[in-house]
């Protein structure tokens, strides 16, 4: 019973984590390596809201997921744009930026124990004699209700199929009168309202520093790789695939594997089938 | 009213004449032509001699990470591979050289040949697997194989564990330290562009990475050739790590850190990727600027990475492409 | 061209506003002071090598400049008649971030001594294996070092004792994790002796020290007669821990030892108080040495137990001075010692600064011959160094340097170990009585 709420939660930890990684890559093909820093970006945004400003806590959070989303915006409009279509580039280009954001965080004096943000409910409940902290419970609902808002956002909605017309097929999505830049702007744009939803929703549990924002980026590649590059759908799967794993073999076999486990489900994943789990087929680009 | 002007390239007389049946036909054409390598000769030889003695010791290092970059850039420009696993060179090269030193007492000057050959044939071997994947899924594994060997180190405690192979002779003399890897990368850079523009080997390995289906259709084995190029990127990374090793007397994990997987993508994205010199110059640019930077303390790292941006997105040709182009053009602008 | 503009102005307010506010929330930025020397003598230059973005770095940078002003204001260092100044030169190593390359570190003791003309060393490099490496540095420059933090692993010893005349010049001057196991067990053994206590569960950080001290631990406890579960190990950033502590709790342990020095070990110590784990959490917590962690942990952290390694790293009574550097430490800096590092990096100034005066000079044999007969009290007991060039480690502060364990008991560290100096008994939490 523990192993399934447990699961469940860490699973959910890890499809927050990637979701947003594995959107922007999908339908606007960026692969956005500034996403470990846009959630630890959310995370101090409202914290400064929060503890200097003195704003409820909901504005706040409210509040700095707008902001991430226009740095989301901008990060594509001033340097992304310039370097569409060039993987290695545009690797190169985000890391650089969420390099330099989470470096001069640290320098400015994010370091320490200091920042800190509220859980939303400090209580716990019992679910079949397993206490569960009440705000582990919203982190999962919020991912729900957000993976529900995902699907029907890019299945019944405008922009929503304008995306993902342009990753199936950018031409005649053009000749359709798609804008890919505004496209792929908005794509950014919301893969870093779900980083920062996923720091805001996060961070709580311990505190916001700097070294989680390598880690979320880990997790994030991780996940997508796993998954297939690009099929945010596939990143659920993955994220249950290695939530799961590490739990069971955390409760099974030893503690040690944790990671050695992650890493082999990485590595047979890519010799068997180098496009993921979802990864559509494309057998001739992965492999000779 | 506002003029309209735009800027026009013409090649230089002289590269157009040096370019045909011309070119030797007087001494400034022949410098014209030889000059940019000379340069780079007289440059590495004479460098390591007029700086202080902690810039001596810089440049040892960035030996190193030249090393590598000509490595990533050889295997992605030439062969298509675009291979992280530059730390997996490294570690292996120096942790074999420190092994025959420390455990069987060879002396250093045998110890990293016989490091840099045998950890290339082990680099090969761990990566042939995985050579029929292609961009970024072979980039993927071969990053992650030194993570994992880190951690099987530091797991099993073989070599000293997290403490390290200790007190391995070094080379004392510090004008053997610098010259021995420099007069190399002089070596390989010249080598292998040898290679890659005269030979056949070179031939089939373009042929690789442009056009497969050639290679398949004329009865050549691909994942033979790339294990060659494969061999010859790693033997570059493991001789870094061996001489890495023996400069500091020390072998321990960090050798496998991810930073020598890294910093070769970012020379290459400086200097200019294309040719081998570009990653060189990116090497020897980024380093010392690394270096000047350490005053900043953890403000370095903001720094470099907006240098880096900079690079990609607004420079994208890279400091060599630049140079090229002044030394090969003039430019002036007429109206439209 | 137009959406452009737009583009940019956005960003450009956007980002300036978030830059601003940086600076005014931040406000700690570092800034490079130099105390006002009046003195006109060649400075005495005092290199040091940290990671300074961790609280291991960090401490010890402050606790270094805090030594050298108080002395630099009484005049300097009492070099055979003539009064001179220290200076420091920090560099940061960077070297306790995953990824950055030994070599990285080294170039920085290298800048120190060949730029900097250092003449002497003290703090780091922080990590064991930069710091064997640059032990080498060391003897082939002849530059005396005192190593303060971070440095730990017992190889240090092995080293001067196998080949004294080319290590002679590394002395460290905090503990060795030999030392601190040994610490540890003490206190095990008054939690059976007190409460019965002989069911522990141990939790630790998938690093190298942390994994080979729970080892430890794990073998020395069963040999005890406890009853051990785990070790469990946990990857740097883990984010939950749910399974251990459900593993401790059905194994009915009653003290959960934690080895980790992440900061999302909080995580850790915030479900363990959901869950009111009936357990004591103690151990080599990084997080919970800090001044900040009872609000960072909104106060659920109360109880947990760290080792600080020294004393002095938190208010104690430790010797007469101890106080005086914390209150020193205080005034300067706005805040208390925040943990291992930082008392020991301040002695080290002072106790260098001792050798030199009774050298009477800055030769390197003639300060390490001082260094050896050192004997004085420090803010955290006793300074002597012993043949291996290891600072004697005791309980008692007037044999030796002596530990400092703290519990979070009301938002304060209170002293619960070693009896000689503790201002409180250790307190069980409420749930487990």
């Amino acid at each position: 019973m523990e192993l399934v709420i447990y699961g469940i939660i860490n699973s959910v930890s890890l499809i927050l984590m990637s979701i947003g990684f594995a959107l922007a890559y999908g339908v606007s093909r960026v692969p956005n390596f500034a996403h470990g820093a846009l959630f630890i970006l959310t995370g101090y945004i409202t914290w400064i809201f929060l503890y200097q400003a003195g704003l409820p806590y909901a504005l706040a959070v409210i509040l700095s997921l707008i902001i991430i989303a226009l740095i989301g915006a901008a990060l594509y409009q001033l340097i992304l744009i310039r370097v569409r279509g060039m993987p290695i580039s545009e690797i190169i280009a985000s890391f650089g930026v969420g390099l330099a954001i989470l470096e001069l965080l640290r320098w400015a004096g994010l370091r320490g124990m200091t920042y800190m943000l509220p859980p939303f409910m400090k209580e716990s409940l019992n679910i079949a004699g397993v206490p569960v902290s009440y705000h582990r419970v919203i982190i999962v609902g919020a991912a729900m209700i957000m993976l529900f808002f995902l699907w029907y956002f890019t299945h019944y909605t405008k922009p929503g199929l304008a995306l993902r017309a342009i990753a199936q097929n950018e031409r005649a999505a053009l000749v359709l009168g798609i804008d890919s830049d505004r496209a792929a702007t908005v794509a950014v744009s919301l893969g870093a309202v779900l980083a920062g939803l996923a720091g805001v929703l996060l961070l709580p549990l311990g505190n916001i520093v700097v070294e989680m924002g390598y880690e979320v980026l880990v997790f994030a590649i991780a996940v997508s790789v796993c998954g297939g590059l690009g099929s945010w759908k596939g990143a659920v799967v993955a994220s249950f695939l290695i939530g799961f794993a590490q739990i069971i073999t955390v409760t099974y076999l030893a503690s040690h594997y944790h990671f050695v486990v992650a890493l082999l489900i990485i590595i047979i994943v890519l010799i068997t089938k180098p496009s993921g789990l979802y990864g559509r087929q494309k057998e001739l680009e992965e492999r000779v | 009213m506002m003029q309209e002007l735009r800027k026009e390239r013409l090649d230089r007389g002289i590269k157009v004449r040096a370019d045909s049946i011309y070119a030797i036909s007087s001494l400034k054409e022949i410098m014209f032509l030889m000059g940019p390598g000379l340069i780079l000769v007289f440059g590495l030889l004479v460098l390591p001699a007029v700086v202080s003695p902690y810039w001596q010791r810089v440049l040892c290092i960035a030996g190193v990470y030249v090393l590598l970059s000509i490595s990533f850039g050889f295997l992605a420009n030439y062969v298509g591979l675009v291979c992280l696993g530059g730390a997996l060179f490294v570690g292996v090269g120096g942790y074999l050289s420190g092994i025959l030193n420390a455990y069987f007492g060879l002396s250093p000057l045998l110890a990293i040949p016989l490091a840099t050959v045998a950890g290339a044939f082990i680099c090969t071997l761990l990566l042939l697997p995985c050579l029929p994947l292609r961009g970024v899924y072979f980039a993927i594994i071969s990053f992650v194989y030194p993570l994992l060997a880190g951690r099987l180190i530091a797991a099993t405690g073989v070599f000293g564990g997290t403490d390290g192979i200790a007190e391995l002779d070094v080379l004392t003399n510090k004008w053997v330290n610098i010259y021995l890897i420099f007069i190399l990368i002089l070596v390989v850079v010249f080598g292998i562009s040898r290679l890659v523009n005269y030979e056949d080997l070179g031939l089939v390995f373009r042929g690789v990475k442009d056009n497969e289906q050639a290679i398949t259709a004329s009865g050549l084995n691909i994942t033979f050739y790339k294990a060659q190029a494969v061999f010859i990127g790693a033997a570059l990374g493991c001789f870094g790590g061996a001489y890495l090793s023996h400069l500091y007397g020390w072998a321990g994990m960090s050798l496998f850190a991810i930073d020598f997987s890294i910093l070769p993508v970012a020379a290459t994205v400086v200097g200019g990727s294309g040719i081998l010199y570009g990653p060189l110059l990116g090497a020897f640019l980024l380093i010392p600027i690394s270096e000047a930077l350490r005053a900043f303390g953890t403000l370095r790292i903001v720094f470099y990475a907006i240098v880096l941006v900079f690079f990609v997105v607004f420079w994208t040709e890279g400091v060599l492409e630049y140079v090229r182009r002044k030394y090969e053009q003039f430019e002036h602008w007429v109206r439209v | 061209m137009k959406k452009r503009f737009w583009w940019v102005v956005v960003s450009v307010v956007v980002i300036g506003s978030l830059m601003a506010s940086l600076f005014l929330a931040g406000g700690c930025a570092p800034k490079t002071q130099q105390g006002t020397q009046s003195v006109k003598a060649e400075p005495i230059v005092i290199g040091s090598a940290l990671s300074t973005g961790f609280l291991y770095g960090w401490d010890a940078e402050k606790a270094i400049k805090l030594a050298v002003d108080e002395i630099n204001a009484k005049g300097g260092v009492n070099v055979g008649g003539e009064k001179r100044p220290f200076k420091v030169e920090v560099m940061d190593t960077r070297d306790l971030e995953p990824g950055v390359p030994v070599s990285d570190a080294l170039l920085a003791v290298e800048k120190l001594i060949l730029e900097k003309k250092a003449d002497f060393f003290i703090g780091g490099p922080v990590r064991s294996e930069a710091a064997l490496a640059a032990m080498d540095l060391m003897s082939r420059h002849k530059k005396v070092a005192i190593f303060t933090t971070g440095f730990l692993t017992p190889k240090f010893q092995e080293l001067v004792a196998e080949n004294y005349e080319k290590y002679k010049y590394s002395f460290r001057i905090s503990g060795s994790s030999s030392n601190m196991v040994g610490e540890m067990l003490a206190v095990f053994k008054a939690l059976t002796d007190e409460h019965g206590f002989n069911k522990v569960a141990i939790m630790v950080q998938d690093v190298a020290h942390a994994r080979a001290g729970g080892d430890i631990m794990a073998t020395q406890l069963k040999n005890r007669g406890w009853e051990v579960t785990g070790p469990m190990i946990y990857p740097t950033g883990t984010l939950d821990y749910s399974d251990g502590l459900f593993k401790a709790r059905d194994s009915g342990a009653q003290v959960l030892f934690i080895w980790m020095d992440m900061p999302e070990s909080v995580i850790l110590l915030k479900d363990y108080r959901d869950m009111q784990l009936p357990a004591l959490p103690i151990g080599f917590i990084c997080a919970a040495e800090q001044p900040g962690f009872w609000e960072a942990t909104a106060g659920k952290g109360e109880y947990a137990v760290a080792h600080l390694v020294n004393a002095g790293n938190a208010p104690c009574e430790a010797t007469p001075i101890t106080m005086d550097f914390v209150k020193a430490y205080k005034a300067k800096y706005n805040i208390e010692p925040e943990g291992y590092g930082t008392s020991s990096s301040y002695q080290a100034v002072y106790t260098l600064a001792d050798a030199i005066e009774r050298a009477g000079s800055i030769d390197p044999d003639a300060v390490i011959a001082a260094l050896e007969q050192t004997d004085m009290v420090g803010v955290y007991g006793r300074v002597k160094f012993d043949e291996k060039h290891q600072v004697i480690p005791s309980l008692d502060p007037a044999e030796g340097v002596v530990p400092q364990l703290i519990q979070w008991l009301a938002g304060k560290r209170e002293t619960v170990f070693p009896p000689s100096i503790a201002t409180t008994q250790l307190k069980l939490p409420p749930w487990m009585e």
